[in-house]
């Protein structure tokens, strides 16, 4: 007698996005085992990311290199000016990129950070005296070199900068791991008067020792990222009397460019994953979470292997974290509309995307530094290539792992892909071998209303969607699918799989 | 031959009757000559007398020389001396008069004062000033050598022999017309006094600046000075002046000297630089304040710590804390707090050393005032003492002056009386001789003419006679 096909929903598939820490038997069909170039868009469907569109169109002082940070800077006047470094330059501009180095000031390394601070914005990188730039300038000098500078020595020619409290905090000097020198108020040139000092952390590390990687304002307390430790100071409007309010061993910063405000909390990623502080205004405490708990052996991986830097960004708008492992041309996208039940985020990663810098305007525009100069995250190719969109659901069960199961069909519902091909893909029992299906979405171009080309009784939603019944073979007691698509020029959101499948015998 | 013998004797006769006829004229003024000039003696030799004395029937009359100095040796100063209870000894004598042995007391410690005087002044003589004394003395001493060196001088010295001599035979003819007889003899009182005139005589002309050979000058301004000095100008015959001695008992030494060295002791300390006093209570203020300090500054650095706070500097706060800045200022004040009142305390300290020594000075003087007041009743039973002695010896000086003066006087009437006779009887001589009716029997006067001629021509047939072959 034949059986009852047994039908398994997969909706929204991967909304939980990526999880490699918990066993695919035992796991929430709705994480996924691979989310390529996917983020959970709006609805909470997995989605193919955006790619990027080059704005720059002359990048020769660029050469062959790619920018290594991106920056916008705005006055109160309202003037504003795009900076970014790369080549062992100071660039500006988005479409030019123009050579703002000063004169005479030689520069081996594009490590710098940037900050605009008080109508001025600071270029800080280790070993090197600080650059700045304000409108009336109009160039990039020194900071030795504005008038009325005082106290800029190599003593605080620090890696990290932060622009806080009405003062520009710098740290991580060469040969100085636990000093944060302060600058006089909302002068950011004026290094020894004033109210500017410094304090000297060595004796306060929780641990005993550690070295200052990044400095963050947050909850009214200043917060000095060691290696592996963290201390927060509260009062530091006034810094000479400010005092610790808090200290967090075992927890570090591995990178001041993982530093991220996402307005309640500040993101970071430590050498056991991404960690945040959240805000408690009452009680001025700092709940510290862990937001990569679905991949952290992943994090880990990427950071051990890690050999050049680190970059991130926060974008309210696209509602995600980005961390870029640029050595291995990684990026994982943190989702942070909100957290899963184990405090992590849903997180998709992004192979091999080539962004190297990231910064968020504020008018929303998210931009990105490649070797081809500045880009907006926009559209959905990057730069004119296809980009795949991968998705792997971790290993079915149906309920019951002692029984064989036999898929019958996929049918996947799928939001846009216009003219995509779709890869359906499934495996039996972890093998890593998977049979692939695929098809051909057709032509799902919008037709809106009163436009010349529909009438009044002939047009369609904003997004069509696309349903399909695959037949799929093999059995396994264990099943496990996936969906690639090559994205190139359309988005693409997995609504839901449905997984037609015979239970069969024991074994 | 008996004729010629006769005749002979005759001639004689009657040259020497010729001579005495010439003679006898001037017998009346040869007698008046000789009592005036024995009057004129007997009232020099009354003068030196009543100087130098002389020896009435056996009995010395002093003169007013030997009286003085009586006087001046009865009316010396007593010396006396006061013991009080404690032991200390008050001493008063003269320079050169003996000891004056104290009584014995037995001060309650068992102890007896032995020490000698331990202050004595420099001497005082008898109402004279000390410059006028000084002279004195240089006159005395160049006096006293002049006549132990005079003999020797005239076996050099020709002259000063010659005027010796001269003077020698002046007073043996005084003495010699003079009825007294002075100790010694005439000769010996003539060869003393030719002595002293002739010192005299030199010292004059040593003073005035005189040759040995020439004459002294004359004249009423400078006679005086060659009258014989009295010797009541010669200094007193005491050795020395007062002597006052004031003696303590040895433990009133031994807490005199004790005293005394606490107020040298006091007073150097009160002298020396304050700088290094100052330096000591500042540090040992700084001792004081350094524990709580310390504890302070450790209170502060735990406070810090906990804060986290130990290593900021601030540029607003000196390169440190605000906290740690104001303990600084704190401790910076309190530094200097300790530095000004260091400086206050080694002031008053040093204060307080001269004050301390001022009173140990007084104090170590406090035996000695009490022996002078203890010694005040006792000098008015001096005072009262000297004033008898002193009434005693004037009224022996002026009971014997007294006699003297009974005695010049009675030297002058009799030197009148016989000036009066030589007087009268020279008078007689040279007043004429009226007979009854007036008639000039003799003229008066003297005839020398006569007289020589009479007595050459008597003593030349005298001659004659006895040279009958000088012709």
């Amino acid at each position: 007698m034949a059986q009852e096909l047994r039908s398994i929903n997969l909706v929204a598939p991967a909304f939980k996005g990526v999880n490699t820490e918990d066993s695919p038997l035992a796991q929430d069909p709705s994480f996924a085992e691979i989310a390529d170039n996917a983020v959970i868009d709006k609805r909470g469907r997995i989605a193919a990311r955006k790619g990027h569109t080059v704005v720059t169109t002359t990048k020769t002082v660029l050469g062959t290199d790619s920018l290594r940070a991106i920056k916008e800077f705005k006055d109160n006047a309202g003037n504003t000016k795009i900076f970014s470094v790369g080549n062992n330059k100071i660039i500006s501009g988005t479409t030019t990129l123009v050579d703002e180095t000063p004169g005479s000031y030689t520069i081996t390394a594009d490590n710098w950070k940037l900050v605009d601070f008080n109508d001025k914005i600071y270029f800080f990188q280790r070993g090197y005296q600080p650059l700045v730039y304000d409108n009336a300038g109009g160039s990039v000098i020194t900071l030795s070199s504005v008038s009325g500078a005082a106290g800029v020595t190599s003593a605080m020619y620090g890696n990290e900068v932060l622009a806080a409290y009405g003062r520009l905090w710098t740290a991580d000097v060469t040969g100085d791991k636990s000093t944060v020198y302060w600058s006089d108020l909302l002068i950011g040139h004026d290094w020894s008067g004033g109210t500017s000092g410094s304090i000297d952390i060595s004796k306060v590390w929780p641990d005993g020792y550690d070295e200052i990687v990044a400095l963050a304002a947050h909850n009214g307390l200043l917060i000095i990222f060691g290696k592996h430790s963290i201390v927060a100071y509260q009062g530091a409007e006034a810094p000479a009397t400010m005092s610790l309010a808090d200290t967090v061993a075992g927890v570090g910063c591995v990178d001041r460019d993982t530093v991220q405000y996402t307005g309640t909390d500040v993101l970071f990623l430590s050498h056991t994953g991404l960690k945040s502080f959240g805000r408690t205004i009452q009680e001025k405490s700092l709940p510290i979470s862990s937001l990569s708990g679905n991949i952290t052996k992943d994090i880990i991986a990427a950071l051990q292997n890690e050999t050049e830097f680190f970059r991130s960004v926060y974008s309210p708008e696209e509602g995600f974290y980005l961390l870029t492992f640029t050595g291995q041309d990684v990026t994982y996208c943190f989702d942070v509309r909100g957290t899963l039940e184990n405090g992590s985020y849903r997180v998709t990663r992004w192979p091999s995307t080539k962004f190297t810098a990231y910064t968020r305007l504020d008018d929303g525009t998210l931009y990105v530094g490649t070797v081809n100069g500045i880009s907006t995250y926009t559209g959905y190719s990057d730069n004119g290539s296809g980009y795949r969109f991968k998705y792997y659901s971790p290993s079915l069960t149906f309920g019951d792992s002692a029984r064989i199961k036999i898929l019958k069909k996929l049918k996947p519902t799928l939001v846009g892909a216009n003219n995509s091909v779709v890869f359906m893909k499934w495996a039996y029992d972890f093998d890593t071998t998977y049979a692939t299906t695929e098809f051909t979405v057709g032509t799902q171009i919008t037709g809106y209303y009163g436009e010349s080309e529909y009438t009044t009784v002939e047009f369609t939603g904003g997004q069509l969607t696309n349903q399909r019944s695959l037949n799929t073979t093999g059995y396994g007691t264990s099943v496990q699918v996936g969906l690639e698509s090559e994205i190139d020029g359309s988005p693409l959101s997995l609504q839901e799989i449905n997984v037609m499948a015979l239970i069969g015998k024991l074994l | 031959m008996s004729n010629g013998v006769s005749d002979f004797f005759q001639d004689i006769y009657g040259g020497l009757k010729q001579v005495g006829s010439a003679l006898s004229p001037a017998i009346p003024a040869v007698v008046g000559g000789l009592l005036t000039n024995e009057a004129y003696d007997r009232l020099s030799k009354i003068g030196e007398q009543s100087i130098l004395g002389t020896t009435v029937d056996g009995v010395r009359v002093p003169g007013a020389m030997e009286i003085a100095e009586r006087g001046q040796a009865e009316s010396q100063f007593k010396p006396f001396t006061v013991t009080t209870p404690t032991g200390a000894m008050f001493t008063a004598r003269m320079g050169g008069q003996p000891m004056v042995s104290p009584m014995p007391v037995t001060s309650p410690g068992g102890f007896s004062p032995a020490a000698p005087p331990s202050m004595v002044l420099p001497p005082i003589e008898g109402g004279v000033s000390p410059l006028i004394s000084s002279g004195l003395r240089q006159l005395k001493s160049r006096g006293d050598q002049l006549l132990e060196d005079l003999p020797q001088m005239m076996q050099t010295d020709p002259a000063l022999k010659a005027r010796y001599d001269s003077l020698l035979q002046d007073a043996i003819r005084s003495y010699d017309a003079s009825p007294i007889i002075p100790e010694g003899g005439a000769r010996f009182a003539a060869e003393q006094d030719a002595m002293q005139q002739l010192k005299r005589s030199i010292m004059d002309q040593e003073r005035l600046g005189i040759a040995p050979g020439e004459a002294l000058p004359t004249g009423p301004f400078v006679h005086t000075s060659y009258m014989p000095k009295p010797t009541l100008m010669e200094p007193q015959p005491t050795t020395g002046g007062l002597e006052v001695g004031m003696t303590l008992s040895p433990q009133e030494q031994a807490m005199q000297q004790q005293l005394f060295g606490g107020a040298g002791d006091f007073f150097g300390q009160a002298q020396m630089p304050t700088t290094a006093r100052e330096q000591a209570i500042f540090e040992r203020m700084r001792a004081a304040q350094r524990p709580e300090e310390e504890r302070q500054r450790l209170a502060l650095e735990e406070r810090l710590a906990a804060q986290g706070r130990l290593g900021t500097r601030s540029a607003a706060y000196g390169g440190a804390t605000p906290e740690q800045l104001a303990m600084a200022t704190a401790q910076e004040e309190a530094r200097t707090r300790s530095m000004l009142g260091a400086m206050q305390q080694a002031q008053a300290e040093q204060m307080q050393q001269a004050g301390l020594g001022q009173q140990f000075l007084g104090a170590s003087y406090l035996p000695q005032a009490q022996l002078l007041a203890a010694a005040q009743p006792a000098q008015r039973m001096a005072e009262l003492q000297q004033q008898a002695q002193l009434y005693g010896t004037g009224l022996f000086g002026e009971t014997a002056m007294s006699g003297l003066e009974s005695r010049l006087l009675a030297e002058q009437a009799r030197a009148n009386l016989l000036g009066g006779i030589g007087s009268n009887i020279l008078a007689g001589m040279f007043t004429p001789a009226l007979a009854k009716d007036g008639t000039v029997i003799n003229a008066g006067g003297f005839d020398l003419g006569g007289l020589f001629g009479g007595v050459t021509e008597g003593l030349g047939d005298i001659i004659r006679i006895l040279n009958p072959f000088d012709d």
